[in-house]
């Protein structure tokens, strides 16, 4: 049974082989895909958002004083995804776990692209997009600074690092493999890996470098990546606003952020292997790991949830009572929120069970489950805390709106898009790393002794 | 090394610095009476002459985008026949610690020399951040373009900028009005006298609930007023250090003794 | 004097010449340019506004205002501060003036019926096709010698142009000059005359009371004077230092004024007068009445016992002791009655009763009690016909009698209940013709539409009334130029008669002398301007009070269109005058008030007022006032039915679900609003939406009340009675929706609204001290 092949197995030459097929041979299905989210991104993101701009955020849901909505959600939720990726290739390259070698470019590129949607959002979320360029310091003539007090300005310095060194870290894992690609492919690609590989040969003081540089940004980033979800949450914890107010929210979204993005990683994953027909790459090992951690995080998650609820109803004011009460056991945000601890807090545990991390469909099922939790927590997070702030005249329930939903959808389509890009562009799988696991015994040129 | 951080925290304490207006002339603040205030709305309406306040109609207020800078918060405690009526209204506390302050990533909303939180129209590029920091929910968005019917435009106040779609704005203590007595004391070189400035609200009120003036100088009527023994600030806790001081509302349970 | 002063309060002799104030034929639009003005005055800086004072006309109580205007447009509106009346305050109708002056439904110029009448189809006419029309039709009636079939129908007004329109009716030939407003105060007028001879309003003075017994009167949304009431509310509570008046509120619904009180007492509907009278009865029973025929009160008062009115009015016997007691123990105290216990169907009854109250406790003609208004002779107002009132124009239109309806800003059709059958009466009239600057219920059947100018825009003056203990004239200048083609209203009445004097000359020389006699110079002035500035050259020479610090009459004229107006200085209080039982006898309550319908088809009581804003639904077309939150419900743009939260329950209904209320006389559909403050037995409605005409912002939002009053009238003072209804109210499929702005009535424990109790109140100011 193919499946069971371990890694090892896996003749060195097909290694390449199967690489750059991923990337050359494309069949009906990808295109339609590929299709259905251009316009879904057209459609569904672009043009709604056209609309918002030209009327005015009054085309969303948004009111007094439930000024934040949807937008944000979606904002912290992608910039959540994005934690795992980066995040877990450079934790699992410090130490040197082996399983992180086939799956750890897709989801660096995970990674970036949802830091992409993510930053999308801010601007979706503004009144006025076209001065975007003002929360950005530049030398002007007006003498105009920014607020380096504010958590919004932390966030743009925050997130442009991060996307900036994630970017960069992709790009440095990548180079001996465009290197790889271009030597085997023709026409136009050639050209364009061959500037992308930046002439690598492959000599031993270019892999020294590569290393070093690459070992140096995955220390950096270990931090950052914590600080930058830490960041996003103190635009909410930094406020007074009962059930943003929280102290616990750094760790809190820093734990969130992994779990989702493990999470997203496993769905990516499963849609990955199927879709490229790369089982032999990715295989039930790597589910049977990630599962192991995603019952981690949900145990630290769930224990962070219930310490905000813990000291929330401890504190007993009337704003924290409110706001939890609005949460927990409002319609319809009682639904969603008890639905969140059966996806994020209940589902996961089935994951002890070590068949059900090694079997497909129920690590789809959870790892979708999670991340639909993961959004809902989000979501309630501002739409909870905002419509009941502390003039119980002003409270007002927050609707999201058709284009905020549309706009919404759109984003995943926009995911989806550069994802379907990237797997034809780019090596999905590390040629280089992946060989490094493969036995000696296999090492080759035909692969069979 | 220690005189480095010594200039960060300089450089710091020039971004957020509490009690600014100290170094300057004139803290301003109005003390609310609520034992005057009879909830006649006067107030509200003398604000939105003012300040070219737009209307939303009624839609705009079921989509609760009403934009009343000041509102007559109405709470009802009791079930009849002991029924208690409070009234309290609620403008911009000008918050000396402003919540909203930290959170404006352009300085669109900063504190000035007079202690008030002031409010750059042309600055803001819209995150909301500051209406969700604010605790008292007196920010008020352009969710779209508003413009008044034909030929109602022609009754805006040419001295208040009409806000465009995309900004926020709040009550700014009538800064016009403010403005324009600074100009005149200036001219004749003088402080501006107590009394001198009226924002629109304390000038129509007819209960005399509002009381406009300066905190620094301790023989003005709000001084007077703010030593008041009823005095309080809606949620001090918050230390949001606001500049609207209320007095409390002389009130018994409402049954005065059911006999 | 400093530029900036001058500026601050301009007198109008600059605008009336320089600006080029145009009346009568002479009326032309000011176009679009940026700075209307032609030739600008020196004093006038663009950019810097200048302050011209005024009368605020928005309502009845006649403040003083001051009007910034920029550019030569009206900017902002501020009390005078120099004003008695306003005190420099303002109240939310009069805030939104400008909204009436720019507002987009302006009529622009004279239009004439084209289709069928009430259907608003309109032409538009020349003012000289629109005049000459009119006075031919005048005319005509003269030659057919029925000019008593002329009925001019006009708010009450109180200065020379009421003056000159009862000249210009009464010349004609006419005697049929009626004021007409819903809230007009007539029975508490005609409470006040009957049992005290008081021949004006008197002025309540709250401010220097220090324990108010409110029945039913809501001074701080509409009633009487509502600013300068307001004013004295704010100075009773907190106006000296240590002293804080008392408010006690008797009225079946909680109104703003009821909801500020320290005491609400829910009376059963129609019964608050004889609470008043029980607490009468306790005061004299006890020996506590000092004054005259003590024995004859006691006798009169025998049958209001605390016991047999607590049976009635379900107030308990010891709280209206007490109430008394403390009535009339703490000096000064005052009692005052309007709004609910007026539209009862005895509301006079009612307010004598707060008459008899008030006088057996001593508080008439006292500081801080009720303080009598002078009737000044030389303003020679003639004292208010009861006999006639509204249903005589119906009566009139019935029979034939009225043959042509001259409306000036009244609106009877919206403000008079639907079984008053106007309309249907109306239409049998030959020719109406009305004087309004929009088109409302009224103006839509008109065949003639004269587009007035807003009254900041027009000339007038005013002796309110009620005033404050002494008289106080409120001039009414322009401070802007006119707008649109209109009209002045005095300038229509003098053009008018000009015409007619025309008539009478192509009469006479035809060889006849049908046409009345308006050769009178009181009608032969260029314009209603002239025609005021020399009523008031008359009073000046004859009073020597307003020419003894002013020798010139121009001098004295400018000051008085600098200061807004003339009102003596330290004027000394008239003497009370005395409740005598001879007087009241008649009108002693029999019982709780009557009202329409069976309990048992009909279990609410119904109780109507006026909407803070709107008033009698005057105010329904300014955008602003639709938008301000209702004081009690905070509901915007639309009805309401307030219903207590346990009868809801009852009836299944839920808080803005739409609800039918169905008198006798028809039903009407609204949201419901689940108000504590109103008794189980009893659901209220606000009287000033549901519009079906007046403009974009009024029509077609809300309901109006008036369509299921009965259309009973006092037999004495003529007032409509409005609370006199019961009705049913049931859950309605009717779509609609209550828009409010109030999250929630609970304030969950937040403390954002601090309270002392009136003990630690105490405490404090002694401490202080
Ligand atoms: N395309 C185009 N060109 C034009 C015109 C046009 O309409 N269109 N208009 C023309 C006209 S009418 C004019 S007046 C000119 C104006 O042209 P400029 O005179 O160049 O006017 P500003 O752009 O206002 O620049 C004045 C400079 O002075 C500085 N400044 C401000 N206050 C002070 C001060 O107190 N002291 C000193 N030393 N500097 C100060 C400002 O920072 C600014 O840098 O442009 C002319 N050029
Ligand atoms: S909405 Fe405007 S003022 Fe408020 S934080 Fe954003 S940019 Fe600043
Ligand atoms: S009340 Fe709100 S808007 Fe005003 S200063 Fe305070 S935080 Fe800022
Ligand atoms: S101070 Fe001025 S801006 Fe603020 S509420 Fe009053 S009128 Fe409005
Ligand atoms: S105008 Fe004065 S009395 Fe009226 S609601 Fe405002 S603060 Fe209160
Ligand atoms: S009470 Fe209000 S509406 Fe009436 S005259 Fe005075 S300011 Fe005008």
């Amino acid at each position: 049974m193919g499946s069971d092949r371990t890694i090892e197995q896996i003749p060195y030459e097909d290694v390449n082989a199967d690489v750059v097929r991923t990337m050359t041979e494309t069949g009906r299905l990808y295109y339609i895909f590929l299709f259905l989210s251009m316009a879904g991104v057209v459609v569904l993101w672009g043009l709604p958002w056209a609309y918002q701009i030209y009327t005015g955020q009054g085309v969303t849901g948004l009111q007094t004083p439930a000024f934040w909505g949807i937008y944000l959600a979606n904002f912290i939720f992608w910039i959540g995804i994005s934690h795992s990726g980066t995040l877990l290739s450079a934790i699992l390259f410090i130490t040197q776990t082996p399983w992180r070698r086939s799956i750890y470019r897709s989801a660096e590129a995970m990674t970036f692209f949802s830091v992409m949607t993510a930053s999308i959002f801010v601007f979706v979320h503004m009144g006025r997009p076209w001065n975007f360029y003002w929360t950005v310091p530049y030398p002007n003539q007006r003498g105009l600074w920014l607020n380096f007090m504010s958590p919004l300005m932390f966030d743009v310095f925050a997130i442009s690092t991060y996307a900036t060194s994630s970017m960069i870290f992709l790009y440095f894992g990548s180079i001996p493999d465009l290197a790889a690609v271009r030597d085997r492919v023709k026409g136009w690609r050639k050209e364009v890996y061959t500037v992308l590989s930046l002439g690598w040969r492959g000599t031993d003081a270019e892999w020294h470098w590569l290393t070093k540089a690459y070992t140096f940004f995955a220390v950096f980033i270990i931090p950052l990546a914590v600080s930058v979800h830490s960041i996003v949450s103190w635009d909410f914890a930094l406020s007074k606003v009962p059930g943003l107010s929280k102290t616990i929210f750094a760790p809190y979204f820093v734990v969130g952020a992994i779990y989702s993005g493990s999470a997203g990683i496993v769905t990516l994953m499963i849609f990955l292997r199927r879709g490229l027909k790369i089982e032999k790459y990715i295989t039930k090992t790597h589910f049977d790991k990630l599962g192991m951690l995603l019952v981690v995080m949900s145990l630290i998650w769930s224990y962070i949830n219930v310490v905000e609820v813990f000291t929330g109803w401890y504190a007993d004011t009337s704003f924290e009572t409110e706001s939890l009460r609005y949460r927990m056991f409002t319609p319809p945000f009682s639904y969603m929120y008890w639905l969140m601890i059966f996806t994020n807090t209940v589902m996961p545990l089935f994951l002890i069970f070590r068949k059900v991390r090694r079997s497909m469909a129920p690590a789809l099922i959870i790892s979708l489950g999670i991340n639909v939790g993961m959004w809902i927590e989000r979501y309630l997070i501002i739409a909870t805390s905002l419509p009941r702030k502390f003039h119980p005249y002003m409270w007002n329930d927050y609707i999201p709106s058709l284009v905020e939903i549309s706009i919404t959808l759109g984003s995943f389509c926009f995911f989806t898009m550069m994802f379907l890009m990237f797997v034809k562009l780019w090596p999905s799988v590390s040629i280089y790393e992946v060989k490094e696991d493969i036995g000696i015994p296999f090492r080759t040129k035909k692969g069979h002794h | 090394m220690s005189s480095i951080f010594k200039r960060i925290k300089d450089k710091l304490a020039d971004y957020r610095r509490p009690g600014y207006y100290k170094e300057f002339d004139y803290h301003w603040a109005i003390v609310v009476d609520i034992d005057r205030c009879n909830g006649c709305e006067a107030c509200v309406v003398a604000c939105y002459a003012e300040n070219n306040i737009p209307v939303v109609g009624k839609k705009g207020c079921d989509d609760a985008r009403i934009f009343n800078w000041i509102r007559i918060e109405k709470y009802i405690e009791g079930e009849y026949p002991d029924v208690r009526v409070k009234f309290i209204p609620i403008m911009c506390q000008q918050c000396d610690r402003a919540p909203c302050e930290i959170g404006c990533p352009v300085y669109a909303t900063y504190h000035n020399q007079d202690g008030l939180n002031v409010q750059v129209y042309n600055r803001c590029v819209g995150t909301f951040t500051c209406a969700t920091y604010c605790p008292y929910d007196v920010r008020r968005f352009n969710w779209f373009t508003y413009k008044p019917d034909k030929p109602l435009d022609e009754q805006l106040n040419p001295d208040v900028t009409v806000r465009e779609m995309g900004v926020m704005e709040k009550c700014t203590f009538c800064i016009q009005r403010i403005r324009y007595a600074k100009d005149a004391a200036k001219d004749e070189e003088r402080r501006v006298r107590d009394g001198e400035i009226k924002p629109a609200c304390v000038q129509s009120c007819p209960t005399g609930a509002l009381t406009f003036g300066d905190l620094k100088d301790p023989n003005s009527e709000v001084s007077r007023l703010a030593r008041s023994r009823r005095r309080y600030r809606v949620f001090e806790e918050l230390n949001a250090d606001p500049s609207v001081i209320y007095l409390k509302r002389v009130m018994g349970n409402g049954k005065r003794s059911h006999d | 004097m400093k530029r900036r002063d001058f500026i601050k309060y301009l007198g109008a002799g600059g605008i009336g010449t320089a600006m080029g104030i145009f009346f009568g034929k002479n009326t032309k639009p000011p176009g679009a340019k940026l700075i209307p003005y032609l030739v600008p005055p020196e004093e006038i800086v663009p950019g810097v506004g200048a302050w011209y004072s005024t009368l605020c006309a928005q309502c009845g109580a006649g403040c003083g205002i001051i009007v910034k205007v920029m550019a030569g447009r009206a900017k902002k509106i501020e009390g005078n501060p120099l004003h008695p009346v306003s005190r420099g305050r303002l109240c939310a109708m009069g805030q939104a003036a400008p909204q009436g002056l720019y507002n987009p439904d302006r009529i622009k110029g004279p239009l004439k019926r084209a289709g069928s009448r009430g259907s608003e189809s309109f032409m538009e006419v020349s003012w000289e096709e629109a005049l000459r029309t009119l006075a031919e039709n005048l005319a005509g009636l003269k030659v057919k010698g029925s000019a008593e079939g002329l009925y001019v129908l006009a708010p009450p007004l109180r200065g020379h142009l009421d003056a000159l329109i009862r000249d210009f009716t009464a010349t004609f030939g006419s005697p049929n000059y009626l004021p007409y407003d819903l809230f007009d105060n007539r029975n508490l007028a005609f409470a006040n005359a009957v049992s005290m001879g008081m021949e004006s309003l008197p002025h309540y003075d709250i401010e220097n009371t220090r324990y108010l017994v409110s029945f039913g009167a809501d001074f701080s949304s509409t009633w009487l004077s509502p600013v300068n009431l307001s004013y004295g509310y704010g100075q009773m509570r907190q106006g000296s230092p240590g002293v804080r008046g008392t408010l006690v509120q008797v009225e079946p619904r909680m109104s703003l004024t009821g909801a500020n009180a320290d005491e609400w007492v829910p009376a059963r509907p129609g019964t608050e007068g004889l609470v008043a009278l029980a607490m009468a009865h306790v005061i004299v029973a006890e020996g506590r009445y000092r004054g005259r025929e003590a024995r004859q009160w006691r006798s009169l008062l025998e049958a209001f016992s605390p016991v047999e009115v607590a049976k009635v009015s379900e107030v308990e016997e010891k709280r209206i002791e007490r109430l008394a007691h403390e009535f009339a123990s703490t000096r000064p105290s005052l009692a005052i009655g309007g709004d609910v216990l007026s539209g009862y169907t005895d509301g006079v009854s009612g307010l004598v009763a707060v008459n008899i109250l008030n006088h057996v406790a001593g508080n008439i003609g006292v500081k801080g009690g009720v303080v009598p208004n002078p009737v000044d002779p030389f303003f020679s107002a003639p004292g208010r016909d009861f006999t006639r009132s509204i249903s005589t124009v119906r009566d009139a239109a019935e029979s034939g009698a009225l043959k042509t309806l001259l409306t000036y800003n009244a609106n009877p059709l919206f403000t008079t209940p639907d079984n008053l059958r106007l309309r249907e009466s109306l239409d049998k009239v030959p020719f109406m013709a009305s004087l309004s600057s929009f088109m409302d219920e009224t103006t839509a059947m008109a065949d003639l539409v004269l587009p007035v100018h807003h009254f900041l825009e027009d000339w007038a003056d005013d002796f309110c009334s009620p005033s404050v203990g002494k008289p106080v004239a409120t001039i009414m200048q322009p401070a802007v130029s006119p707008k649109y083609n209109t009209m002045g209203a005095g300038d229509v009445f003098l053009e008018l008669a000009r015409r007619l004097r025309h008539e009478r000359e192509k009469a006479l020389s035809g060889g006849t002398e049908i046409l009345g006699e308006f050769m009178d110079e009181r009608f032969s002035v260029k314009d209603f301007q002239e025609h005021l500035k020399r009523s008031w050259r008359e009073l000046h020479a004859k009073d020597r009070r307003l020419s003894g610090g002013n020798p010139t009459f121009e001098g004295f004229w400018n000051r008085l269109l600098k200061d807004g107006g003339w009102w003596p200085e330290g004027a000394p209080m008239e003497k009370g005058p005395a409740v005598r039982v001879k007087d009241v006898a008649a009108y002693m309550p029999k019982g709780a008030s009557m009202f329409e319908g069976e309990e048992a088809k009909h279990p609410f009581y119904l109780m109507v007022y006026p909407q803070a804003g709107l008033l009698d639904g005057r105010g329904a077309n300014s955008p602003w006032l639709q938008e301000l939150p209702d004081p009690m419900t905070s509901v915007v743009w639309g009805s309401w039915v307030e219903i207590n939260p346990a009868t809801a329950m009852k009836l299944g209904i839920k808080e803005g679900e739409m609800v039918t209320v169905e008198s006798p006389y028809g039903k009407i559909d609204a949201p419901a609003y689940l108000y504590p403050g109103i008794r189980p037995d009893t659901v209220a409605v606000p009287i000033g939406q549901g519009h079906r005409s007046y403009g974009r912002y009024a029509k077609e939002t809300g309901a109006n009340p008036m369509d299921i009053l009965p259309s009973l009238q006092d037999k004495g003072s003529g007032a409509l009675s409005l609370n006199s209804t019961r009705v049913n109210v049931s859950r309605s499929p009717k779509p609609g929706w209550m828009v409010k702005i109030e999250a929630t009535k609970k304030e969950y424990g937040r403390e954002i609204v601090q309270t002392v109790t009136p003990e630690e109140f105490e405490r404090m100011n002694k401490e202080a001290t």
